[in-house]
């Protein structure tokens, strides 16, 4: 180990590979803004190959030596006891990191890395995502050591207690996914709806071309449509097919989807860390410390109802941007598609003392149900009647029938929300169609908020938010008594017990 | 400063402080003069410049337009008198509360919020001063929590000594320092 020691050292050349496919990715994002333009623009596109080719080639050339050139002026190096990585092409990024501020090592492997069997090396600080620092290529061997080194220096510092601690730190196997539970999970996810919306915008053009197949094949569509050797019903199956067949290959599309994401998942636990292993062509590992944990939710849809499944999810610190994009080191850890013993076997573990599927709600106040109910009536009945008056009967009745269908979902939603209370939880359910159920420790919340309208006041009525550091959270519609002692009881814990947050 | 003496007693889940039953100090009254200032100027500056839209000589307007100019310079005139006067009772009803242990902050008219921040949860302060706050000595004291930037907790319209005893009460506070 000790010839890495003080001397700057380049990446292995894999790692251009790394910057260009980068690059490409950086593009592709700033491209969505351009999708539009793009797709509006198609025919003139399709009419200049030779311009889109040779601007493609350009492109090409530009990403190759972008990539070369971040390669040439990558190097590392460690010694006494930091890493200092220096980068960037014109913009120069120096990172000088002391070991002791390292508070994990993790791997990502992408999968062009596999067949040379190098890592992405990074290097986790408590601090802001700023001064994370990625050590792009290193075979696994070199990582490993480096791995030691690191851990190592941190052992050396640390007190006897703790070294007694890493000694016995093992992973233990908490849950992990078969196929056939990631097939269940791309079923019921929403991701089939996605994919159509993506779609829209296409659906002319494919229904036109569609059809001109369909002729191509020798086929009528109008003769068929106006001929009446086919009953009534016979239509209605062949359309029926044909939705089925399109829904089919939409649910293909998501289990592939939800396969790759989530291939080989899993969770385990080794001391206060949790880490989640999943990806069939980038291996993903997100790492939590239990105190990080800010809320456990069991997330269910209609198709998981019906399936009986459940996603869970860790909540960690919020999901702001920079956070997000600096990887995958925050965020919130997901279980797709557990069994709901499987999900309360994994909140327990987390926290043993929570009741997440025990526990009683109480109801929220009707007057929900009723102040929303009163918005759509405002919004859509005098819609209605305008409609009436300029002669639109068709519209007028799609109006009100889209007021009953939005009073239907009013009621539904006021139905799901429910809340409760025990000595050390706030449990929330709230959804749709769906359901949603909520719990997180009333010591880590960040700020309290109590709201209330002119209507509220009326009748003795209050909103309580939560603000917690993945995002507020709120208990709507709730007696102004109650709320008070939800966010006195918040307060007076948070204040008394001093627990820490994170 | 809190004093150091240990104390403990039990309390039940009735007797708990409450958020609701405190004093809450309202905001300086030239933090009010200086908002209705503000609004009242920028509503003569948005009237002035439908007048002058109204009476320039240059180019000819549009004659729908030329028929509605004055009905829409009244509504502007109206609408921004309306809104500052407002503004005024919006801004008596602001204040803050200051306990042992956190801060509130109670705002609205129609829409009445309480919003509470203990120190304990404080990630860090800052003094905010505009232009024209810093010309009547006014700041704007704001405190940020780990629930993200959308949940600042803000106090408008101090002093700007109260906003640097407050700003100094929460950096010495037991709470903070424990908290390093």
């Amino acid at each position: 180990m000790t010839n890495y020691q003080g001397q700057w050292l380049k990446l292995s050349p894999v790692a251009i590979i790394y910057f260009a496919v980068q690059f490409v990715k950086d593009v592709g994002n700033n491209l969505i803004y351009l999708l539009p333009a793009i797709l509006v623009g198609y025919n003139q596109f399709s009419e200049n190959g030779l311009a889109i080719i040779s601007g493609l080639a350009a492109l090409l050339l530009f990403v190759a030596i972008s990539a070369l050139l971040k390669f040439y002026f990558y190097q590392y190096r460690l010694t006494d006891g930091r890493v200092q990585i220096h980068s960037g092409v014109f913009q120069k990024n120096h990172i000088d990191l002391p070991f002791e501020r390292i508070q994990n090592v993790r791997f990502e492997q992408p999968i062009f890395y596999r067949p040379s069997n190098h890592v992405c090396m990074l290097l986790d600080t408590a601090g802001s995502s700023k001064l994370e620092a990625k050590i792009i290529a290193l075979s696994k061997g070199v990582a490993e050591s480096l791995k030691q080194e690191v851990l190592s220096h941190k052992t050396e510092q640390a007190s006897s207690a703790e070294t007694e601690s890493t000694e016995t730190e093992q992973e233990q196997l908490l849950n992990s996914r078969s196929v056939q539970d990631l097939v269940i999970h791309g079923l019921a996810s929403n991701r089939i709806w996605i994919v159509l919306g993506a779609l829209a915008p296409f659906f002319n053009s494919l229904s036109e071309k569609f059809i001109a197949g369909i002729e191509n094949l020798g086929v009528d569509v109008d003769a068929l449509m106006a001929s009446s050797q086919y009953a009534f019903w016979q239509y209605v199956l062949f359309f029926l097919s044909i939705a089925f067949v399109v829904i089919a290959f939409m649910a293909l599309i998501s289990i592939l989807g939800s396969v790759i994401t989530f291939y080989d998942f899993k969770l385990t636990r080794s001391n206060d860390r949790y880490i989640r292993r999943n990806g069939f062509f980038t291996r993903h590992e997100v790492v939590m410390k239990l105190s990080r944990l800010q809320m456990i939710v069991y997330q269910q849809n209609w198709l998981d109802r019906i399936l009986q499944r459940i996603n869970l999810k860790f909540e960690q610190l919020g999901a702001s941007l920079d956070r997000q994009s600096a990887g995958t080191s925050g965020g919130k850890i997901m279980v797709p598609s557990v069994t709901l013993s499987e999900a309360d076997d994994l909140a327990s573990d987390a926290w043993p003392e929570n009741k997440l599927s025990a526990i009683n709600y109480h109801p929220v106040s009707k007057r929900l149900a009723i102040r929303n109910t009163l918005i759509a009536f405002w919004l859509l009945i005098p819609l209605a009647i305008a409609f009436i008056y300029f002669d639109q009967a068709e519209l007028s009745v799609a109006t009100g029938g889209l007021f009953i269908l939005t009073t239907g979902l009013v009621i539904l939603s006021w139905k799901r929300w429910g809340y409760a209370m025990d000595e050390q939880f706030i449990y929330i359910r709230k959804g749709l169609i769906g359901v949603n159920y909520r719990c997180f420790p009333i010591h880590k919340v960040q700020q309290t908020q109590l709201h209330q309208s002119w209507f509220m006041r009326r009748f003795q009525l209050c909103s309580v938010r939560l603000v917690l550091a993945c995002g507020g959270q709120t208990l709507p519609f709730i007696k102004r008594a109650t709320g008070e002692k939800y966010i006195d009881t918040c307060l007076y814990q948070v204040e008394a017990l001093r627990k820490s947050w994170m | 400063m809190l004093d150091d003496t240990f104390s403990n007693q039990p309390i039940l889940p009735d007797n708990l402080p409450t958020v609701s039953s405190q004093a809450f100090t309202p905001l300086s009254p030239m933090y009010m003069k200086v908002n209705l200032m503000c609004r009242l100027t920028f509503w003569l500056i948005v009237v002035s410049a439908l007048l002058s839209l109204y009476w320039q000589p240059w180019f000819v307007l549009p004659k729908t337009l030329e028929l509605y100019l004055p009905q829409l310079q009244l509504a502007a005139g109206i609408f921004g008198l309306l809104t500052s006067a407002y503004g005024i009772i919006a801004d008596k009803n602001k204040g803050y509360a200051l306990r042992e242990h956190d801060f509130s902050y109670r705002s609205g008219v129609i829409f009445k919020s309480v919003v509470s921040q203990p120190v304990l949860r404080i990630q860090h302060v800052e003094l905010k001063h505009g232009p024209i706050d810093r010309h009547f000595g006014l700041s704007t004291l704001e405190i940020f929590s780990a629930g993200g930037t959308m949940h600042t907790f803000a106090i408008p319209g101090l002093p700007d000594e109260k906003a640097r005893e407050l700003r100094s009460y929460v950096l010495t506070h037991s709470d903070i320092a424990e908290n390093d």
